[in-house]
């Protein structure tokens, strides 16, 4: 697998599954938050 | 959570996402479809989330509503665009439903997957598969949602497992590095091609469902100290990450399995690719007639849920006009088999449909852009998006993207497509009998922009229901 395509890789997949593991986890924060005040 | 999850996976991501990357030269088509999420279907889904909020209402009431009654044919059109979508999809959902009937009797053993595909796909069976995703989709809506939302949210999460243990499969068969380096080579010049743009921009709306109208029916129903902006970043993220999973999952399958299958699976024809390629996946895992029933199983509750939102959909409009529940449903049901049935029995004719209506979603961001514009977008992010409930505030950049970035990114995209066409096929560009030229979207699109303005009238005037939410 040549370095340009493997550099891709790691830059597309941070962008796309890093992003959505940052929201899922401030998301579930947010949910405990609002049981908490319920 | 497990519901916000359940909306990221589909068969947008699964059957979609892997045939249409794998025509578009893969990695450059990534970096088109990635701007895209950012540029185009986040801030359409926060408009479609506040606009369902607001106005408890389905497209075409929220628009006659909040842009004005004039307007009212705007959120026609995405209602007109989500039916066509839907007359095809339950076809898609059909081959789901056979898949899974075939993984329990073991009718799909390896290669011989290839000559099941060719022996059903537009076949007879594959209309009654049509039929029967239809009515299922169809007595749900009927009856109810209450046990199969309980079912979903066990098999829905219980596929995006499945897609993250067969994805990491794919990528330790022999050979499989061939598919990463297909997947995610860049051939930067190849972003001068406007196809890549006009596909990528397609793909992320069919990913996250951004311009469908699907999630501003479901916002009808939200409650109003439920959140828009992290749940809209959230299904956008969340479903992109389904599809990248996806791609991964079926491209490396394929060039392990058949390192020469780069024409095969590039442009028309490759509708079945990952019904195709799947079942030899499978035949490569300890356990595989097992995973493969669970795979198709989930697969096939996928498709349900996202027939069965369609449905609704459509439903919730002839509701909205003073229709009762189980009329607009039976009404649905009925023109969704007859206009269902070309795609069943035609994948050339469902390949166009994909194409005709897959762009018209573009047109439907524009709508959606133009809508808010004319309910004031700042004002719908002061007091809807950033309203009750609101757990990521947004800033003055999403209106300038929802007021500026969105209409010009669709009339470039418009245009550039227009002017590039002519020359790709300067003899039958605009033939409209060609399953993918320009001819054949500008007939059908201003076949249903003629009868929706001529509608224009009628829709405006309309009484509409004064309460949103479920009808008993």
């Amino acid at each position: 697998m040549s370095g340009s395509a493997v550099a891709f890789m790691i830059v597309v997949c941070t962008f796309v599954w890093g992003g959505f593991v940052l929201l899922l986890v401030r998301a579930i924060r947010s949910e405990r938050r609002k049981s908490r005040n319920d | 959570m497990l519901a916000t999850l359940g909306m990221a996976v589909g068969t947008g991501n699964i059957w979609r996402f892997p045939r249409i990357v794998a025509s578009n030269g893969g990695g450059s088509f990534l970096v088109a479809w990635a701007t895209f999420l950012l540029l185009w279907s986040v801030p359409l889904m926060i408009v479609e989330f506040s606009f369902g909020k607001r106005a408890r209402k389905g497209t075409v009431g929220a628009f006659s509503l909040l842009a004005g009654r004039k307007s009212a044919w705007l959120g026609g059109w995405v209602a007109f665009c989500a039916a066509a979508i839907m007359f095809y999809y339950s076809v898609v959902a059909g081959w789901c439903l056979r898949y899974l009937g075939a993984a329990v009797v073991g009718q799909l053993r390896g290669s011989e997957s290839d000559a099941f595909w060719a022996g059903f796909a537009g076949s007879g069976s594959a209309w009654l598969t049509h039929a029967v995703a239809l009515s299922l989709a169809i007595g749900v809506v009927w009856f109810g949602v209450q046990g199969i939302e309980r079912v979903a949210k066990v098999l829905i999460p219980t596929l995006f497992v499945l897609v993250v243990i067969l994805a990491i499969r794919a990528v330790t068969l022999p050979g499989a590095v061939a598919g990463l380096e297909f997947l995610f080579k860049p051939d930067w010049a190849a972003l001068g091609d406007v196809r890549i743009w006009l596909q990528a921009l397609t793909q992320n709306a069919w990913d996250t469902g951004a311009g469908w109208g699907l999630i501003l029916t479901y916002a009808i129903y939200m409650k109003s100290k439920e959140d828009v902006p992290l749940n809209a970043f959230l299904i956008g993220f969340g479903n992109n990450s389904v599809s990248l999973l996806a791609g991964i999952m079926v491209l490396c399958t394929v060039f392990a399995i058949n390192p020469g299958a780069k024409s095969e699976i590039v442009g028309a024809g490759n509708e079945g690719l990952t019904f195709i390629w799947m079942p030899q996946l499978f035949d490569q895992m300890p356990g595989g007639q097992v995973f493969m029933v669970f795979f198709f199983l989930a697969l096939s509750f996928a498709a349900l849920t996202s027939l069965i939102s369609m449905v609704e959909l459509v439903a919730r409009i002839l509701m909205d006009a003073g229709l009762g529940r189980r009329q607009a449903v039976s009404i649905v049901g009925l023109v969704g088999l007859a206009l269902g049935t070309p795609s069943a029995l035609s994948l050339a004719f469902l390949h166009n449909q994909d194409w005709v209506w897959g762009v018209g979603l573009m047109l439907s961001g524009l709508f959606y852009a133009l809508g808010a514009r004319k309910f004031g977008v700042e004002k719908l992010r002061r007091e809807v998006v950033n309203g009750e409930g609101c757990d990521l505030p947004i800033g003055r950049w999403w209106t300038f993207l929802v007021a500026v970035v969105v209409p010009i990114e669709a009339v470039i995209l418009m245009i550039w497509w227009l002017w590039e066409a002519r020359g790709w096929n300067p003899e039958s560009w605009l033939n409209p009998f060609l399953p993918e030229s320009v001819g054949t979207v500008i007939v059908q699109w201003t076949v249903a922009l003629v009868a929706l303005l001529a509608l224009q009238r009628w829709l405006g005037r309309r009484p509409v229901a004064e309460e949103g939410g479920l009808d008993p």
